[in-house]
């Protein structure tokens, strides 16, 4: 042992020397250079898992929205569909309605206006009756001259109006 | 390295002075009161090397990586997994990767250090017991079997604490003295008789265990320390031979064992501190 110690010249001096030279060594690569290194190679690592997976989410989120989308599009058809129908329909019977309606307020119109015109030409009439009546009665008396007793002319203008009607 | 043998030669001339390669890192400079080898002078230029290529990787991060930084990322994503095969889970790899990094980045920097040429043979004559010998300015740190001794020693008890803070201080101790395994004799033996045999057996094992925890500061800082010495003794012969092209298959292997030897030195750590922070099934 002491031949071995002479022979390789084992000095503890040195051998703590070399010692401090390891620690110095590993303090200096593991905070200048690994610890950092690796800290950025894991970020970079998760950085790149974190974005495959939302590219993945995205994809699946676009796929469900454009499903979505087309799924509202039909039905938002169907409806404008059902819609239009209805609002034919509607317009249909309203037209119908509306050209029965006319049709009988005409009716009535044209009937009101029948019955008026009737109740007029009675109204005419009976005017134009008496007027005759008074124009037969006065040139009577300018035929006759002169005045019959009122017995005779009462008895007269009958007979005239008898003659006339 | 022509230029030892130039100085040799020139030395040789002149008078006799030894250029042999010590088995020992020699002091050169002494600060207050200690004697500070060449090996340790290598050392220390290391430990600057890498403190300045750390504030570079701090300066230069950035969430996009560029340039050095993804080759940088790339070793620590591959290190990564070859730890995951030898802890078994990330957690783990992720809690021990900057300490066996350190291992290896210093052991490695200190290997390819030694080989730079001026380390080693840059120096001067100092006088020794008579003679003359030449002593170089720098030697590799890992040359040195005080620096992979220190390193083994640090490897084999952070595995220890490491233990102690994963499965707690009377299980660690018990995977060495094994007092758990004579207490559970009287209460188990009815149910199964062979525990009588099996436990002092185990008792006996954990015996062993402590001799193979010195065994492997022994087996780590010199097999690091004779791998490291015998490539410069190598590359010192080869360029004594021809200095001009000769050494350098020798350089390419050099480069190649100082990884090799430095990955070895880290892995072997980090399956001590595996194996220490797993619970033992028995």
């Amino acid at each position: 042992m002491e031949s071995l110690i002479n022979n390789f010249h084992i000095d503890a001096g040195l051998l703590m020397a070399q010692v401090i030279n390891f620690v110095i060594i590993f303090v200096a690569l593991y905070f200048f250079a690994l610890k950092p290194l690796l800290r950025v190679m894991q970020n970079r690592t998760q950085t790149i898992e974190k974005s495959l997976e939302d590219a993945k989410r995205a994809e699946e989120n676009l796929a469900k929205a454009e499903e979505d989308y087309n799924k509202k599009i039909q039905e938002a058809k169907q409806e404008a569909n059902t819609i239009l129908k209805k609002a034919e329909e509607q317009a249909e019977q309203n037209k119908q309605e509306t050209t029965e309606k006319a049709r009988q307020e005409i009716g009535e119109m044209i009937s009101k206006e029948k019955e008026r015109q009737r109740a007029e030409k009675q109204k005419t009439l009976k005017e134009i009756r008496e007027e005759v009546a008074d124009l037969v009665e006065s040139s009577l008396e300018k035929v006759l001259k002169e005045k019959v007793d009122s017995e005779k002319d009462k008895e007269l203008i009958k007979k005239s109006l008898k003659t006339n009607k | 390295m022509p230029k030892e043998q130039y100085q040799a030669q020139s030395s040789n001339t002149h008078s006799q002075v030894s250029h042999e390669h010590s088995l020992s890192a020699e002091p050169v400079v002494s600060i207050g009161g200690m004697e500070v080898t060449n090996s340790l002078l290598s050392s220390w230029i290391v430990v600057f090397l890498l403190i300045v290529f750390s504030l570079v990787i701090k300066l230069k991060l950035s969430r996009i990586p560029k340039g050095i930084q993804n080759v940088f990322e790339i070793i620590i994503e591959k290190s990564l997994e070859m730890f995951d095969s030898v802890t078994g889970s990330r957690e783990k790899s992720l809690k021990f990767f900057p300490f066996i990094f350190a291992f290896f980045a210093y052991i490695l920097l200190n290997n390819w250090l030694g080989m730079l040429p001026g380390v080693g043979s840059i120096g001067g004559v100092a006088q020794e017991g008579g003679e003359k010998v030449f002593v170089p300015l720098f030697r590799g740190g890992t040359a040195d079997l005080n620096t992979t001794l220190s390193l083994a020693i640090i490897g084999v008890v952070a595995s220890h604490i490491f233990g102690v803070l994963a499965v707690g201080a009377w299980r660690h101790l018990n995977k060495f003295i094994n007092i758990q395994a004579l207490l559970d004799i009287p209460k188990k033996i009815k149910k199964e008789p062979t525990i009588i045999i099996i436990n002092p057996i185990q008792v006996f094992v954990g015996l062993i265990e402590i001799v193979s925890e010195l065994s492997k500061v022994i087996s780590l800082s010199f097999r690091l320390f004779g791998n490291i010495f015998a490539g410069e003794i190598l590359l010192a012969s080869m360029s004594a031979i021809l200095a001009f092209g000769l050494p350098l298959p020798f350089l390419l292997l050099e480069l190649f064992v100082g990884v090799i030897q430095a990955l070895i030195f880290a892995i072997l750590v980090l399956s001590y501190l595996a194996i220490h922070t797993s619970v033992e099934e028995c």
